[in-house]
């Protein structure tokens, strides 16, 4: 179930927030966990078995490990633990990528497995292992309630798209949590706004790129266009999937970590990276970098780990090789910058934006692509490569027909609109935010009712 | 103020989703979008296997869409805001120029182009014993928008020429430098039949015929909203048809072949021009095979047409230069079978088809 559906604004959701709360405290993660269950059979309905061995297998492993710290048999729970939830996520979502390859080295033909990845797999495998590590290191006590992990594990604000909460982030939420009006009128604030962002501009987006990737009159500043809509496109539904996921975080009672922040008004490509999708890349600067040494090691170590970081990063995008070049090429500019370009970008006022957006934009040429082959092509495209011309009929449609879009796209992507809000006085701020908050919620469920271009970006991961 | 500005939101919005889901939940269901004419999707069938199969999440996401209240004039506030607030120049594909709606070309498809050749091809080798083989194509009415406002199109010459090609035994009788955007409704993307009279004729005269050209101009008395209409959701005025007649037409004898077997028939059903729609008054709309007898030819010839709905305005006009006319849609009928209906034997053929169809044939059977 998608949170950008009738289905889910007018039906679920309701039913949920009436249930959730005109039950007692004790079974409120009863309610959650059961209705989680149920918003991920909507859409998987043989998969929520796995997701429910996987809950049950690290609950027990859990508290193995929680019993045995300190001891070696701690560390062997914690590499079932790890083996199990990896072993899944590797059958599930990369056994065809790696037979395909192996295809072409050995010119075997073993046949491809052809699973359904299962949503949201590579989101709970790794708050999942976020627990079973934290309880290993004793960061975090074993969880003894199942409802209580399953709750955790299957929460659905967060289930299918993030952010990757963490269990030490939760666990005290998870026990205790308040509600208020405050913390609802928050939520629903943030959950509209989100909503807005994903169904009012980032699929309107998504329509410039299917119109592109139709297009048989391409050219080289249609690809332009394209990467540019393709970039704002995926911030403005993964951002605004996260703000749905806080702002009902919020509803129930909890307080989930921020997963964007103005990642395009960066000034170097590790501060991008501190701002786009910040719980993975803390994920794996926790969990993979710092184990692995961090910054505390000689330069070849050093490079060897930050190559080894952006490798998984990539690859957990998608089981292409495409994400994998997407994960280095930013492990070379993080290289890069952390060895000799720093100094310079700091200094470099307004040329290290465009420097950022520049590389970001090539980028998500690899991104969007379902394989090298493709990426190589929006690459060459963007350059010129062949005998595209530079611009054509179509690149001029699209430009007059999303140009107010984008333009819209590109100043909500950065702190403008929230900085000229603060200045207005407050009252008419107070006066004005509901008014506009339920024109937004209005005209974005007319988009839904009207069946409009409304892609799940996330089947990948 | 701050504590009061969260209640109100919290209120508000429990009020509102809970409200519209009772709605939903207890609004009976609706049958059919005029606007968009079709059916709604309806309640999907519960049970282990549809659960499972995950059918039912499936039916029932497309059952909350299509039945949710308003829907059509959510519709339309989502038609105006992306058009209005956001500047796009098409909704759902749909653009509005020059007072009239239209519908954004596909690109050429040359497969399409080559299954349709090919499906004429068979029939002429099959069927078609003379030369006697006319070819016109109807150009969608964005053979002017488009260049005028900007938009996307097909390269209309080069598909005439690319059809042409394809279909050299046919005599290709050009109609595209009599159309003018008048003679396309607004809300629709079909011809008017009272502004392709000289169209008509022309054709005619390239056959070897002779029509009469005089005739009574009649207004329907039901307002027309187009098929671009309903899709595009914007509110716009409704067209008028007009339907014409004279002495000649009024003795003709039509019969439908849409069951199979022979039903008389009338050429301006009126039943359809006061249905879902009502272009399909002109022969009934989509009919496989009808014939038109005409007392009055003063001739023994016959015509067979092959054609779209553009066919079924402008068949009436041409019918009065023959004693029978054979109008064969084989998008409804194998053509394979149609021998057993028609006699080509001393026939002219016409192929009138439009391009939007020609370049997505896949219909054709």
């Amino acid at each position: 179930m998608l949170f950008s559906s009738i289905s889910f604004l007018y039906y679920f959701l309701p039913a949920v927030i009436l249930l959730y709360f005109a039950v007692p405290k004790p079974i409120k993660n009863a309610v959650l966990l059961v209705s989680s269950l149920a918003f991920y059979a909507w859409g998987e309905p043989k998969y929520v078995f796995l997701m429910i061995a996987s809950i049950l297998v690290n609950y027990v492993l859990g508290i193995a490990i929680e019993k045995f710290r300190g001891k070696p048999l701690s560390k062997v729970f914690l590499g079932i633990s790890a083996l199990f939830s990896l072993g899944m996520l590797g059958y599930f979502k990369y056994a065809d990528f790696f037979i395909a390859n192996f295809n072409k080295i050995t010119g075997l033909s073993v046949g491809m497995l052809k699973i359904a990845l299962p949503i949201g797999i590579s989101f709970y495998t790794f708050q999942i292992l976020s627990y079973t590590i934290d309880v290993y290191r004793g960061n975090v006590a074993a969880q003894k309630n199942p409802i209580t992990l399953g709750a955790y594990v299957a929460l659905f604000p967060q289930l299918i798209a993030g952010p990757i909460v963490r269990y030490s982030d939760v666990e005290l939420q998870l026990q205790t949590r308040t509600h208020s009006f405050e913390k609802a009128a928050l939520g629903i604030r943030r959950f509209i706004l989100g909503l807005a962002k994903k169904v009012i501009i980032a699929n309107t987006l998504g329509e410039l790129c299917e119109a592109f990737h139709a297009s048989g009159d391409k050219s080289v500043l249609f690809y332009w266009l394209f990467v540019i809509a393709y970039m704002l496109q995926i911030y403005f539904d993964f951002s605004g999937y996260s703000d749905m996921a806080i702002g009902l975080g919020k509803i129930f009672g909890f307080d989930f970590m921020e997963n964007f922040c103005y990642p395009f008004i960066s000034r170097s490509i590790s501060e991008f990276w501190r701002r786009w999708h910040i719980s993975l890349g803390s994920w794996f600067r926790d969990y993979v970098y710092i184990p692995m040494g961090g910054n505390r090691v000689g330069k070849i170590r050093l490079v060897f780990n930050i190559l080894t970081v952006w490798f998984l990063t990539g690859f957990w995008h998608g089981a292409e090789w495409n994400f994998i070049v997407w994960g280095l090429y930013f492990a070379v500019f993080l290289m890069l910058e952390k060895f000799v370009l720093a100094k310079y970008l700091e200094r470099a006022k307004g040329l290290n934006h465009i420097y950022v957006l520049f590389f970001v934009a090539i980028s998500f040429g690899i991104f969007s692509a379902s394989g090298m082959g493709q990426a190589l092509s929006a690459l060459g495209g963007m350059f010129g490569a062949g005998e595209l011309p530079f611009i054509s009929a179509e690149f001029v449609y699209n430009l007059r027909s999303f140009g107010p879009l984008l333009v819209i796209a590109a100043v909500g992507a950065t702190p403008l609109v929230t900085m000229v809000k603060n200045k207005l006085p407050s009252k008419l701020t107070d006066i004005l935010e509901i008014p506009v908050l339920f024109v937004l919620l209005i005209i974005a469920t007319a988009y839904l009712a009207d069946g409009s271009f409304n892609p799940f970006l996330y089947f990948r991961f | 103020m701050n504590k009061i500005k969260n209640i109100i939101t919290t209120v508000l919005f429990a009020v509102l989703i809970f409200s519209v889901s009772a709605v939903c939940i207890l609004k009976p269901q609706g049958e059919y979008s005029p606007g968009e004419r079709r059916a709604l999707a309806k309640m999907p069938e519960l049970s282990s296997e549809t659960l499972f199969s995950g059918e039912f999440a499936d039916g029932f996401e497309a059952y909350s869409t299509d039945q949710f209240p308003m829907r059509e004039k959510l519709r339309t506030v989502k038609a105006l805001f992306a058009t209005g607030a956001l500047g796009k120049l098409d909704n759902n594909g749909l653009f509005a120029s020059q007072g009239h709606l239209s519908k954004l070309d596909t690109p050429q498809n040359e497969d399409m182009m080559d299954y349709a050749a090919n499906k004429f091809l068979e029939i002429k080798n099959k069927f078609l014993k003379n030369d006697n083989i006319y070819f016109a194509i109807v150009p969608d009415k964005n053979f002017i928008l488009a260049p005028q406002g900007g938009y996307p199109g097909l390269d209309y010459d080069a598909f005439t020429e690319g059809m042409k090609s394809r279909t050299q035994y046919m005599k290709y009788i050009d109609v595209a430098p009599m159309l003018s955007l008048d003679d396309y409704y607004k809300t629709d993307s079909h011809w008017r039949q009272e502004n392709i009279v000289d169209i008509a004729g022309h054709i005619a005269k390239e056959m070897g015929s002779d029509i009469l050209g005089e005739y009574t101009i009649n207004t329907l008395e039901n307002p027309f909203y187009g098929v671009y209409a309903g899709q595009s959701a914007l509110p716009v005025k409704p067209d008028e048809i007009k339907y014409l007649t004279n002495d000649v037409m009024s003795e003709f004898k039509v019969t439908y072949y849409g069951s199979g077997s022979p039903e008389p028939g009338e050429m301006y059903d009126m039943e359809k021009a006061f249905g879902k729609d009502p272009y399909e008054m002109f022969l009934s709309g989509s009919m496989p095979l009808l014939t038109i007898e005409n007392p009055n030819a003063g001739n023994e010839k016959e015509l067979v047409i092959f054609r779209d709905s553009f066919g079924s305005s402008i068949a009436p006009l041409l019918a009065q230069g023959y004693k029978k006319t054979t109008v064969i849609d084989i998008r409804y009928m194998q053509s394979a079978f149609i021998g057993n209906f028609a006699e080509f034997e001393n026939a002219d053929t016409l192929f009138i088809y439009s391009t939007s169809l020609l370049n997505n044939s896949a219909a054709m059977k």
